[in-house]
């Protein structure tokens, strides 16, 4: 009967929806709606409803085996020496990054979140990149851009547009698959988003940036938002991504493909990663296994258990994301904290870097002057300097693939779950072409294998396979696929 | 004491006699039950902010005492914190209650252990909604508000430095504002299926603000209030025939309101039913939170409009939806839980109510006020006449 209540954010994605996690004696958890949340109203997708069905907590391993908390850290301190790479994409609160930061730096390297875009664009861009626009902003536009499947990917902004509609905005889709709350759906050129949308100072659009991103399709929105004045908002699939990215120093950062790339190079032995599972995020799931491998320390820091607990060397497993002291900035900017008190993974580092006592209190202090705050107010987005950049030259690759299987993204893809999402979407045309039957499964073949998934028709663009769940036979976010029954 | 009789109360605890909501009876009555062994816990709200309060179970009578006062803008139906097996008590509006009984029929409460201490309910507010309209109808700053009261019509916000403003509640539901929809047109307002009914209306003369106005409806409602007199937590002292008059006069004219709302909101469709549900749900992203927080759903993961339906299909309503309207056609109470949690703003209840209003009349049958079961599905409406 007894419980602790915990008010906290969504872990899903950067939209950080505020909520309520239950904790029973023995350990189980529900959510609850906390209406009074400034971010959501209360309001969750299933990825926060099911949270407590979807949420595993960590277990401390070396080896393969169970061992104390302590353990764990002291074996992470012997396998963590000079040239180990660091990985942390934004699951985690800022201290929390903070503090593998100081790790990293007391073994002169950096930590990397793994966004391959900000690495390749000019900093002067970040800042757009990083902070988006209030939520409130975004109803009170007269024009809004999706770049993304709202419904699909960051479900919590389907209200925001809908409330701007009934004041009176217009909503052009572009992408991927046909959104039901766009007054026009549309696939354009990239060449021609100037000429096609007619865009301005009223206008908002919504993309996204993920590790996959193509770093010249941000570039060509971004260039479309200085030409335009239209403002813009870059969504990211890890809750405290931009608050990890305000947290971080940019330094030569690698992207998650440079990673794989230099530990399939041999120049990466050990690897350290923070509330970050790169079998998850990354969409070759079979290649990043393989490189992984190849390692001599894999050390897994996370509150969660998911693949790359599995076959990590050692495991230092943190108490769940509720019960984390510690910031979080959302998508918006703005700074959440939760009721947590929690300090594992910074009393973990603390201990790495023989400075036990409150960290903590010296990382928060870090954090809100980095935010330039004395005290964190959910209900106040801060000011961020946004500067000017220059246009820039940017030349996105065409997916030119006959058949493509398509990743959209989504909370349960980025988390690696199978939930309601195992089925891939495709028009009528292409359900047609290949004889595929009503009721009976799609089989998708690529060069690294084949895959047989239900199938739902939909408005998708002419030859893309939509999926939102993670397939074993895909190379990307994209790839070359046969269709067939 | 007998079922029927009504009474003005207070709790003997000056704090709590100040804190409460009118003369701190409920606090008084809940905190006694914990203490004298009568129940293992009690649920009330726990308070975080002017605007946000929690659902606790706790048998801590400190925390019951700290949970005093009547928090409007907080529409959390606490039924679904009970748990099967425990002596428990609760205060309860009338979807509150009504929420228990149904969850009881569906052996989720144990309605012989359970103490449901009903309290009146003009309504109550979203939080979000609160705030927005204090910000743009009342121009005051929500942190600046020290406490809220429903008065003669008026919904009247206490600022920080003592001033009162007060706006008719008719002109700000004029304008969107106000209660959620549900409760405009939720017409109990005195919850006579509680055990306990209590409220400040009918409390009249020198007690006004300081005493809670009880009705007893059960052998629970003479028990939970007889210990706490025996533990001298409460006084009580006969209502007055013109206190009771005045109640019933007011219950009246909220009744006739709720009739008026009833018109505005559930008028009947115009065009075709078919496009008119289809629009409704169109934005519909499947999260299954409508069904999570439903109190008086019991189904569980395996339920009918679940199995049924899958992300997959390609309908252009989903079953899940279909299988719901009709699956609460005798059992929706209009609590009004479903429209708050909808991620993407769809008026649920609204649809519900469209659906179980007219069955409901049709069966004389109101869910929640008392443990009979509906009568079933099964009749033969044709032959009736229908
Ligand atoms: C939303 C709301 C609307 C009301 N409207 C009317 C009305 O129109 N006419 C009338 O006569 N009386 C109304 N009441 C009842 C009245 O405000 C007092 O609650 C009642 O008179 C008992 O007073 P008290 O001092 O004995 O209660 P208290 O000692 O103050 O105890 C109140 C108890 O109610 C609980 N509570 C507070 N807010 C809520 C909530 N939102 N939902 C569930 N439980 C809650 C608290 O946890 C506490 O245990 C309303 C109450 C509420 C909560
Ligand atoms: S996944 Fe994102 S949109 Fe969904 S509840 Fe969590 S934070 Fe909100
Ligand atoms: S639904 Fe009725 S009883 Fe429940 S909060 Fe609204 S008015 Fe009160
Ligand atoms: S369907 Fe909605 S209004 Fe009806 S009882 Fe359930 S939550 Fe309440
Ligand atoms: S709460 Fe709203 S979005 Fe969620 S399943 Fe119900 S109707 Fe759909």
């Amino acid at each position: 009967m007894n419980e602790n209540i915990f008010t906290t954010v969504c872990p899903g994605c950067s939209i950080a929806c505020g909520m309520y996690v239950r904790e029973k004696d023995d350990g189980t958890i529900d959510i609850d709606w906390r209406k009074d949340a400034v971010v959501n109203a209360g309001k969750l997708c299933r990825f926060g409803v099911r949270l407590s069905a979807n949420l595993k907590n960590a277990t401390s391993k070396v080896d393969g085996n169970e061992v104390e908390f302590s353990d764990a850290v002291t074996a992470a301190g012997k396998a963590i020496g000079d040239g180990a790479a660091f990985v942390s994409v934004g699951n985690t609160t800022c201290e929390e990054h903070l503090a593998l930061m100081k790790l990293a730096e007391s073994k002169g390297a950096v930590v990397n979140t793994g966004m391959g875009a900000f690495a390749s664009i000019p900093a002067e861009c970040h800042p757009t990149m990083g902070v988006g626009v209030p939520l409130d902003a975004i109803e009170s536009a007269k024009k809004i851009v999706l770049f993304i499947d709202p419904y699909e990917q960051y479900p919590l902004l389907v209200r925001r547009i809908l409330a701007a509609k009934k004041n009176g905005a217009t909503v052009t889709a572009v992408g991927w698959k046909a959104v039901s709350l766009a007054d026009e759906n549309k696939t354009i050129d990239p060449a021609n988003y100037g000429s096609e949308l007619a865009l301005d100072s009223d206008s908002v659009i919504i993309a996204e940036i993920n590790p996959s991103t193509d770093p010249d399709r941000v570039m060509v929105l971004l260039n479309l938002a200085k030409a335009t004045g239209a403002a813009i908002m870059f969504m990211k699939p890890f809750v405290n991504a931009v608050g990890c990215d305000l947290a971080s120093k940019k330094t030569e950062q690698k992207s998650l493909d440079q990673i794989i790339a230099e530990i399939n190079d041999g120049k990466i032995k050990t690897l350290v990663c923070l509330d970050s599972d790169l079998i998850e995020i990354m969409p070759d799931e079979t290649a990043v296994r393989e490189a992984l491998g190849k390692l001599d320390n894999l050390i897994v820091i996370t509150s969660r258990a998911s693949a790359i607990a599995d076959v990590a060397k050692i495991v230092v497993a943190t108490e769940p994301f509720y019960r984390k002291a510690g910031t979080v900035v959302n998508a918006e900017g703005r700074v959440l904290v939760g009721s947590g008190d929690g300090t594992d993974g910074i009393d973990a580092v603390g201990t790495l870097i023989g400075q036990p006592a409150d960290l903590f209190t010296e990382l928060n202090s870090a954090v809100l002057a980095t935010l330039g705050i004395d005290v964190v107010d959910e209900r106040v987005v801060p000011a961020y300097e946004k500067p000017e950049y220059g246009a820039m030259d940017a030349n996105p690759t065409a997916e030119a693939v006959e058949t493509a299987l398509v990743y959209a993204g989504g909370p349960f893809f980025w988390n690696g779950i199978v939930d309601d999402n195992d089925f891939v979407e495709m028009n009528l045309d292409m359900v047609t072409a290949n004889s595929l039957l009503k009721g009976i499964p799609v089989k998708l073949t690529s060069d690294k294998g084949e895959v047989v998934i239900k199938y739902k028709v939909s408005d998708v663009a002419p030859g893309v396979v939509l999926s939102n769940a993670k397939l074993p036979m895909t190379t990307g976010m994209v790839t070359s696929v046969t269709v067939s029954r | 004491m007998d079922i029927g009789d009504c009474y003005v109360g207070w709790a003997t605890d000056e704090d709590i006699r100040t804190r409460g909501a009118s003369g701190g009876l409920v606090t008084a009555m809940l905190a006694a039950a914990l203490e004298k062994g009568l129940v293992e816990a009690v649920v009330v709200l726990k308070k975080l902010g002017e605007f946000e309060a929690v659902p606790i179970v706790t048998s801590d009578p400190e925390e019951v005492k700290a949970a005093a006062g009547s928090m409007h803008s907080v529409p959390i139906v606490l039924s679904r914190y009970l748990e099967y097996g425990t002596k428990v008590a609760l205060p309860a509006k009338p979807c509150d209650a009504r929420a228990t009984i149904e969850q009881a029929k569906r052996q989720q409460v144990d309605i012989d252990t359970t103490y449901i201490v009903g309290l009146n309910c003009g309504g109550t507010m979203h939080p979000a909604v609160t705030r927005k309209m204090l910000e743009t109808v009342y121009k005051l700053d929500p942190e600046e508000i020290a406490g809220e009261e429903i008065d003669k019509g008026k919904l009247i916000f206490e600022t920080k430095d003592g001033e009162e403003h007060a706006i008719k509640i008719d002109e700000l539901e004029e304008e969107g504002y106000g209660r959620r929809e549900s409760c405009q047109y939720c017409e109990i307002n005195i919850p006579v299926m509680a055990d306990l009914a209590c409220g400040n209306w009918g409390v009249i003369g020198d007690l006004a603000g300081k005493g809670t106005f009880v009705e007893i409806n059960t052998e629970k409602g003479i028990k939970i209030l007889q210990n706490a007199i025996d533990a001298g937590a409460v006084e009580i002292t006969p209502a007055d025939d013109k206190g009771k008059a005045i109640r019933a006069k007011v219950d009246g004219a909220m009744m006739k309101v709720a009739a008026a709302a009833d018109e505005k909101y559930l008028a009947p469709i115009e065009g075709s039913h078919l496009d008119y549900y289809m629009n409704a749900l169109a934005d519909c992203i499947n999260c299954g939170a409508c069904k999570a927080v439903c109190p008086v759903c019991a189904c569980g993961e395996g339920a009918k409009c679940t199995e049924f339906s899958s992300a997959s299909d390609t309908y252009k309503m989903s079953l899940f939806h279909l299988v719901r309207f009709v699956h609460l056609m005798d059992s929706c109470i209009g609590c009004g839980q479903c429209t708050d949690v909808c991620p993407v703003d769809i008026s649920l209840t609204h649809i519900y109510q469209r659906f179980a209003r007219p069955m409901q009349e049709e069966f004389e049958y109101k869910p929640g006020m008392d443990m009979t079961t509906p009568p079933f599905f099964g009749v033969d409406l044709l032959e009736e006449g229908q």
